[in-house]
């Protein structure tokens, strides 16, 4: 199954293309630039599927020690932040025609970047924390941790100084989706996405361990190399 | 139990004997205020209204600081590992360590908050209780996660800015709940602050346990 | 918020523009580091076997 991967994503992805660009048709109060919405709104369903998975990763290597579990992390977390970036910044070219802003510190945009800082000091973590074990362990923590802090943070954006009018809320939810083809766009594009992130995990995943193998052979090289 | 409150004496012993670190954090804390004070430059009116951020922000940088010395101390002479060996639960380590950060950063709120009354000219008096309450609960909960990691980032290679870097993104939502809740606190006493402490309240459950639960993995060697 | 139109395609192209250069980017770097690890991996096995 996992070899017609990338041939799912491909087609799943050029689906979504046509339907976005050929099918939908313009949306009334925004026009074309709505289109945004579509990749938008799939790159951050693939980045809490990002996020969601380091979080039930780092569970289980925390408590079997799987090493495939920590390859899954820490490439859930590197894709999850890639689509989360992405997303980033699709919002902001899609909000500096609309709202006339670059950025905002509304309750939703404020979650994302909250989000995104912990995943990327995640990132940090495994990269520059040293070679010891311990880091996967360390990572593992954070990672669960990071899961943990996002209801509070939901609640806690509440409090902020709400500006973000509700009529755009309403179109980003969805409810501003009044051609019944829109939602199929939205559908087949997340879909697409997430097929996309999969397979992103999957290479990524692959990566891990195929540097974790490379190391060992390594050491016995030179191991051997010292003996002889 | 008894680990943990041995642990907590112990620390408090170190911090009062040398008094080192209770001084520098006491005068660091001072200086950010001055920082903030300065380079706001507001007129007596509308100073005020700095207050909760301010108090919240000091706290924190502050914090990050007092919490990475305690485990840099305990690194260099590999007091932890010493007190692994003995047959101490590594949660009791934990809680008895968030016990000794509660009571020092404890200490610099109370040096911090009425400077900050002084410095942007707001009366502290009347909302004292209330005051105290948001204080402590957000005291609580950023111990409670700046204890698990600061036992990580004083491990790590990039040792300074590791501690700093993780916790940040992890207390943004404290800070929010504590700046608004002393905001309110302020304005209309502890009543009208309900939601800002629903917040800590939450962060504070969470994770105290969570910190507790997942402590001994971030010290099993 | 009336700001349909042709004179939003820009941020429109833009957007996706951005956006598949840099998943197509990750992507070849990914394939490209896995053949290269690969490789090394098969060299090292090379190696050992003698």
């Amino acid at each position: 199954m996992a070899r017609l991967l990338p041939a799912a994503t491909c087609g799943t992805m050029l689906a979504a293309l046509w339907i976005v660009f050929m099918v939908v048709p313009n949306e009334r109060e925004m026009g074309m630039v709505q289109r945004i919405f579509y990749f938008h709104v799939a790159a951050f369903w693939a980045a809490y599927l990002g996020f969601f998975v380091v979080a039930g990763a780092s569970v289980r290597y925390l408590w079997t020690g799987s090493r495939t579990a920590d390859h899954l992390a820490e490439a859930a977390a590197e894709v999850g932040i890639l689509f989360c970036t992405v997303g980033l910044i699709m919002g902001s070219l899609w909000a500096r025609p609309i709202w006339g802003v670059w950025f905002t510190w509304d309750p939703r945009l404020t979650m994302t970047v909250i989000l995104w800082s912990i995943y990327t000091s995640y990132i940090m973590l495994r990269a520059f924390g040293g070679d010891d074990e311990a880091v996967r362990r360390w990572a593992a923590v954070l990672g669960l941790i990071g899961v943990l802090d996002i209801p509070i943070i939901m609640v806690s954006v509440r409090l902020l100084r709400g500006i973000h009018p509700a009529v755009i809320t309403q179109k980003e939810g969805g409810s501003g989706l009044a051609d019944p083809w829109m939602k199929v766009g939205l559908y087949v594009t997340a879909a697409a996405v997430l097929l996309l992130a999969g397979w992103l995990i999957r290479l990524r995943a692959q990566s891990a361990r195929l540097t974790e193998e490379v190391g060992v052979l390594r050491q016995e090289a030179l191991a051997r190399g010292g003996a002889a | 139990m008894h680990a943990a409150l041995a642990i907590l004496r112990k620390d408090l012993d170190i911090e009062w004997r040398t008094r080192e670190g209770l001084s520098t954090v006491f005068v660091l804390a001072v200086m950010l205020l001055v920082v903030f004070a300065v380079a706001h430059d507001l007129p007596p009116d509308e100073a005020p209204a700095l207050a909760p951020s301010v108090l919240w922000a000091t706290f924190v940088l502050t914090g990050l600081l007092g919490v990475q010395r305690g485990f840099l101390l305990e690194r260099e002479n590999d007091c932890l590992a010493g007190l692994l060996t003995a047959p101490v639960d590594p949660a009791s380590i934990y809680a008895g360590k968030l016990a000794a950060n509660v009571v020092v950063l404890g200490a610099m709120q109370a040096v911090v908050l009425p400077l900050v009354g002084l410095f942007l000219h707001v009366d502290m008096v009347p909302a004292l209780p209330g005051l105290v309450v948001v204080l402590l609960l957000g005291n609580l909960g950023f111990s409670a996660l700046a204890t698990l990691f600061a036992a990580v980032a004083v491990r790590t290679r990039a040792r300074e800015v590791m501690l700093p870097l993780l916790l940040l993104p992890l207390v943004v939502p404290l800070l929010i709940g504590a700046v608004v809740a002393t905001r309110m606190v302020l304005a209309d006493g502890l009543g009208a602050a309900r939601d800002g402490l629903t917040v800590l309240a939450a962060f504070d459950v969470v994770f105290v346990v969570a910190g507790w639960l997942l402590f001994t993995y971030v010290v099993r060697d | 918020m009336t700001a349909g139109g042709i004179e939003n395609f820009p941020y429109l192209f833009a957007a996706y523009a951005a956006v598949w250069i840099a998943l197509f980017v990750y992507l070849l770097r990914l394939q490209r580091r896995n053949r290269e690890l690969e490789e090394e991996m098969r060299e090292l096995r090379e190696l050992l076997r003698r």
